[in-house]
């Protein structure tokens, strides 16, 4: 049967991304890749049996039977608190995946890419651009990423790295809350001009992927289309009623 | 927030429909009985809940797909689908 079953993970390392996002290193046993923006289900099971399950996206490309999940911290969640928060290396997971065909991208799919991220939403963007970078890809990739403020970027340090590296990789933060004295970029939520500034124009048929909350999500698909890009080259994410960077 | 925030892609079905069919169901496409469109299931529009979820047709909102479980038995309600594709290339390995 190819059916996916619940298989134990061990957490091999957890790093603290930003104050509420940490990133958990798994190692699955007899994991077999996959591939950027595919997602596992994560299962949680409480002493009295019940249980409660969340997808998170894989943020890492392949690397043997290492897996990498970035997880946001939802003050309220039933999952999140606990595997941003209490878990630690050594402690076991139960997991299923990788699932997801549909938020996809590989290096031969070709671009030029628009990567449009809300908050804890570019963690399958990050794997995406990840995967361009291991695969030494030169499609042309724009990342737009909207945090609320600079200390709530989840890998600022790489996506600069990668952004020097100047093999066609351009990303643009904005920040919608607070902005650190000097701030020259962006400071409002992602609207239609900063689309078309940042983006490509639709008769370069660009490939679209937008990950974040819900509202987000939509209003940024929204403009898109309304800017003329085709919607079957717009995928969209939705995290659903997360925080609104 | 209202009932739109909680909406979801159909991508985020894609672990449970791997429980009921053997295919990587959100690359797979369908029409829908109300208004015709095709899509990949991973582009329809999803409210899910503890016991299962409701897909909708991203053209008209049409409910395409509902899926529930409980005490053992899976429910399925394809009646919004005109028809499904299911791509061999996309069976799950294994």
């Amino acid at each position: 049967m190819g059916r996916l079953s619940w298989r134990l993970a061990e957490v091999a390392e957890v790093r603290n991304e930003t104050p509420r996002v940490v990133s958990i290193t798994l190692e699955v046993p007899g994991w077999d890749g996959h591939l950027a923006g595919q997602h596992v289900d994560v299962r949680l099971t409480a002493e009295d049996g019940y249980q409660a399950e969340r997808a998170y996206s894989i943020a890492s490309t392949p690397d043997g039977e290492r897996v990498e999940l970035t997880v946001e911290r939802l003050e309220d969640g039933e999952v999140s608190p606990y595997l941003a928060g209490e878990l630690r290396k050594g402690d076991q997971l139960e997991l299923r995946g990788p699932v997801g065909g549909y938020f996809v991208w590989e290096p031969d799919r070709g671009g030029p890419l628009l990567l449009v991220a809300g908050g804890s939403g570019v963690v399958p963007l990050m794997a995406m651009l990840r995967r361009r970078a291991a695969a030494g890809s030169q499609v042309p990739a724009r990342l737009l990423y909207s945090s609320r403020t600079l200390e709530d970027v989840i890998y600022r340090e790489e996506l600069d790295r990668l952004a020097g590296a100047a093999d066609g990789l351009t990303v643009t933060h904005v920040l919608t809350r607070a902005q650190p004295p000097g701030w020259t970029g962006y400071a409002r939520r992602i609207d239609a001009v900063m689309l078309e500034e940042v983006g490509w124009r639709p008769g370069e048929r660009p490939l679209g992927y937008v990950c974040g909350p819900t509202r987000l999500v939509e209003v940024v698909a929204g403009h898109l289309v309304a800017l003329g890009h085709d919607p079957a080259r717009v995928r969209t994410e939705r995290f659903g009623p997360t925080g609104v960077p | 927030m209202d009932e739109h925030d909680l909406r979801l892609d159909g991508n985020a079905l894609a672990g449970m429909l791997t429980e009921v069919f053997d295919f990587e169901m959100t690359v797979e496409r369908g029409g829908c009985a109300g208004c015709g469109a095709v899509n990949q299931l991973g582009a329809m529009l999803v409210y899910a809940h503890g016991m299962g979820a409701v897909a909708c047709c991203p053209g008209c909102g049409q409910h395409l797909l509902r899926i529930a479980r409980g005490e053992g038995r899976w429910w399925l309600d394809l009646r919004g689908l005109a028809w499904l594709q299911l791509d061999e290339r996309a069976r799950m390995a294994g």
